[in-house]
């Protein structure tokens, strides 16, 4: 019987990303998981409880609490999400912790082979921060995107933040769209830049939006179906 | 209590907006933290085990912190047993109050400052000037910004925006004809400019980057020298610190020293670091007549017992500074005129009360390479985060955010609150980037449509 795994979309993935959870989930599935995807499921309450808001983002937590069991892991395709999940959720929520994971770490504990996709592309890869400095994950992502074909150039800081930070983003919109500037600049000659965080990804495709920047792609997508149409 | 380093909600934003538009100012600062980011990796990788370093640094900085009235008053008394005076004071005015009393009594007319950010915090140079006295920066950062009529945007290179040609053009004014903007030119200018204030300064006012319990001795790191040369040349030594930079023995120091110096600049050590033990004992043929350690409070004993104990941990490397990406893009003086970047966003809420520096705390992507780089691991971001609650908690974030939170809030936690809440939302998403948050989003970025159909829908 096939191993269950369990998926969570993550509000930014279902309401403006569905093509990358749906990303997600061909992974899963071709690497002969069975995927479910719990209905309950809303938000990990992550926006309230960066912005302070603790009681707001318990009540939204405790919906993740209530969708989710504990039988089998449960995947997310974002970096920042699965922190939210892993440190600080069981906390808020008086629960006891979840076998969580972010998607790439996933694929790469579970030994996954990715088909190649990305054949002669040039991407380059961004860190999103709490994958990286609170989740340790930085080699993963980069495995996978190379076993897909990719040559990946390295950003000139990938330990810098990219400058979207939840609502550090309109709190201090000009500081961090400089910092998307910076960035994305810093992608070099890369074909596009590929992320594993919903968040990052909205904020640095959205600048790319209005300033001709690369394309900015989500970890998933890259894996699933190439970087580039 | 430290009105002089409270900050209106609006600054932040304000000065941020100013340091972005000026294209010398980031090229500056990039270079600058980039060069103190590759120096400080660099040092650490250069530790056997670093991260045994750090811990250790951590184990005496809160064991200290812990006991803190205790080491205080072995400090007093070694201090005093050495012919010197220890003078604690509560606040700002009080501290500057014993240091214009010291200098009176001496009838001293011009005062010689080495580096310290705490007489910053107090700004002891206007209450020195409102008294007749004049006080001349000694430290090179601290005299550019002395005679540009600035303040320290970097605790540890203060005048860290400022390139060579700004500095010769500054050194020109004083000496009334050009000087080279070259290194060597400028450096010989300033020891020219300031040579003669050591020689004939009544007083030499430095501060402490640590003192130590033990001994009695206030440590001083420089790598100008300057520390040294205004605490043994004026008749009269008095150094400024705050209470919680005591360390109870010189072993304890020997660690911490390994730490800022690399933290803080990537040497293994300063060229300078000296401790001053006391007066000139018989004797000697050098030193001051008079030995006055001002150890100041001004808010800090509030953290005390509290969740925020672990800020008293700081050493002042400036590391969190350097690997900041938002102090890095807005420069220091965002922050406000003392302590910027991660460690000034946590402190100065705590010292001011965060009513007075509600928009520190949110002057953070929360990326958390500020606690990753702190070298005695104070969770900085950790402590932003918690500030953030303490903001909605004490009702300091606007209500309208609180209100729209806490609908939100309510909407989302129930599966179907969320798919009625989502639907109507996409329906007013013409509007979205006309009001409010979207609209701040999309002054800058696209705002991303809401799908036509979400995941959940697809299944």
């Amino acid at each position: 019987m096939a191993k269950r795994v369990q998926l969570f979309a993550t509000c930014l993935g279902d309401l403006v990303l569905p093509d990358a959870v749906a990303d997600t989930q061909t992974l899963l599935l071709e690497a002969g998981y069975q995927v479910e995807f719990p209905r309950a499921q809303v938000c990990c309450g992550q926006p309230a409880f960066n912005a302070g808001h603790r009681a707001a983002a318990r009540r939204v937590a405790r919906t993740f609490v209530r969708a989710f069991s504990r039988e089998a892991p449960v995947v997310v395709p974002s970096g920042s999400c699965a922190t939210m999940v892993a440190h600080y959720l069981p906390e808020l929520t008086g629960s006891a912790p979840y076998d969580v994971w972010e998607l790439s770490a996933f694929l790469g504990r579970e030994g996954v082979a990715v088909p190649r996709r990305n054949e002669g592309r040039t991407l380059a890869y961004h860190d999103s921060c709490h994958m990286l400095r609170e989740l340790g994950i930085s080699e993963p992502p980069r495995r996978l995107l190379e076993a897909s074909g990719a040559t990946l150039v390295p950003l000139r800081r990938p330990d810098l933040c990219c400058g979207f930070g939840g609502t550090f983003s309109v709190r201090q919109p000009e500081v961090s769209v400089a910092m998307a500037d910076d960035k994305l600049a810093s992608a070099g000659k890369a074909e596009a830049l590929v992320t594993a965080d919903p968040g990052c990804l909205m904020h640095l495709r959205g600048r790319a939006a209005r300033t001709g920047a690369l394309p900015v792609v989500h970890l998933a997508t890259a894996l699933a179906r190439g970087a580039l149409p | 209590m430290s009105d002089e380093i409270a900050q209106p909600p609006e600054r932040f934003r304000q000065v941020a907006r100013r340091k972005l538009a000026d294209a010398h100012v980031q090229e500056a600062i990039d270079f600058s933290t980039q060069r103190l980011f590759d120096l400080r990796t660099a040092a650490w990788a250069g530790v056997e085990d670093i991260e045994a370093l750090r811990e250790q640094g951590r184990e005496i900085r809160s064991q200290t912190i812990a006991s803190l009235d205790r080491h205080l008053d072995v400090f007093r008394r070694a201090v005093e047993s050495r012919g010197g005076h220890v003078h604690f004071c509560k606040t700002a005015a009080e501290a500057n109050a014993r240091v214009v009393e010291i200098c009176r009594r001496v009838d001293a007319k011009l005062v010689a400052k080495s580096k310290s950010m705490v007489s910053e915090e107090i700004r002891l140079n206007d209450a020195l000037a409102e008294a007749g006295i004049r006080a001349v920066e000694t430290d090179l950062g601290e005299y550019i910004l002395q005679l540009a009529g600035e303040h320290p945007v970097h605790i540890v290179a203060p005048a860290i925006e400022k390139t060579k040609e700004d500095v010769a053009e500054l050194f020109s004014r004083v000496e009334g004809r050009p000087v080279e903007a070259e290194l060597e030119a400028l450096t010989k200018a300033a020891r020219r400019q300031l040579r003669d204030v050591f020689l004939t300064a009544d007083v030499g006012v430095t501060g402490a980057n640590f003192f130590v319990a033990e001994t009695g001795s206030v440590v001083l790191v420089t790598n100008e020298g300057n520390g040294r040369l205004c605490s043994s040349l004026p008749r009269v030594h008095v150094a400024i610190t705050g209470i919680e930079r005591v360390v109870p023995t010189l072993a304890d120091l020997a660690v911490l020293l390994r730490l800022l110096a690399r933290s803080g600049t990537g040497q293994k050590i300063t060229v300078y670091t000296t401790l001053c033990t006391g007066p000139r004992r018989e004797g000697e043929v050098d030193g001051p007549e008079e030995f006055h350690v001002v150890v100041l409070d001004n808010g800090r004993s509030n953290l005390l017992g509290t969740h925020y104990e672990k800020m008293l941990s700081c050493i002042r490397c400036g590391a969190c500074l350097n690997v900041c990406p938002v102090y890095r893009k807005t420069a220091g003086e965002a922050y406000g005129p003392v302590y910027s970047g991660p460690m000034g966003a946590v402190l100065v809420p705590l010292l001011v009360g965060l009513e007075r520096a509600s928009s520190l705390p949110h002057a953070s992507s929360l990326c958390g390479h500020c606690s990753a780089a702190c070298p005695v691991k104070i969770p900085l971001h950790e402590y932003l985060l918690d500030l953030r609650k303490d903001l909605v908690d004490r009702g300091v974030t606007s209500w309208r955010e609180r209100i729209a939170f806490t609908l939100w809030s309510y909407a989302w936690s129930r599966p179907w609150g969320y798919r009625l809440s989502t639907a109507v939302a996409r329906l007013g998403q013409p509007l979205g980037g006309r009001v409010g948050p979207g609209k701040v989003w999309a002054s800058g970025r696209k705002l991303p449509p809401l799908a036509r159909r979400r995941f959940r829908d697809r299944r």
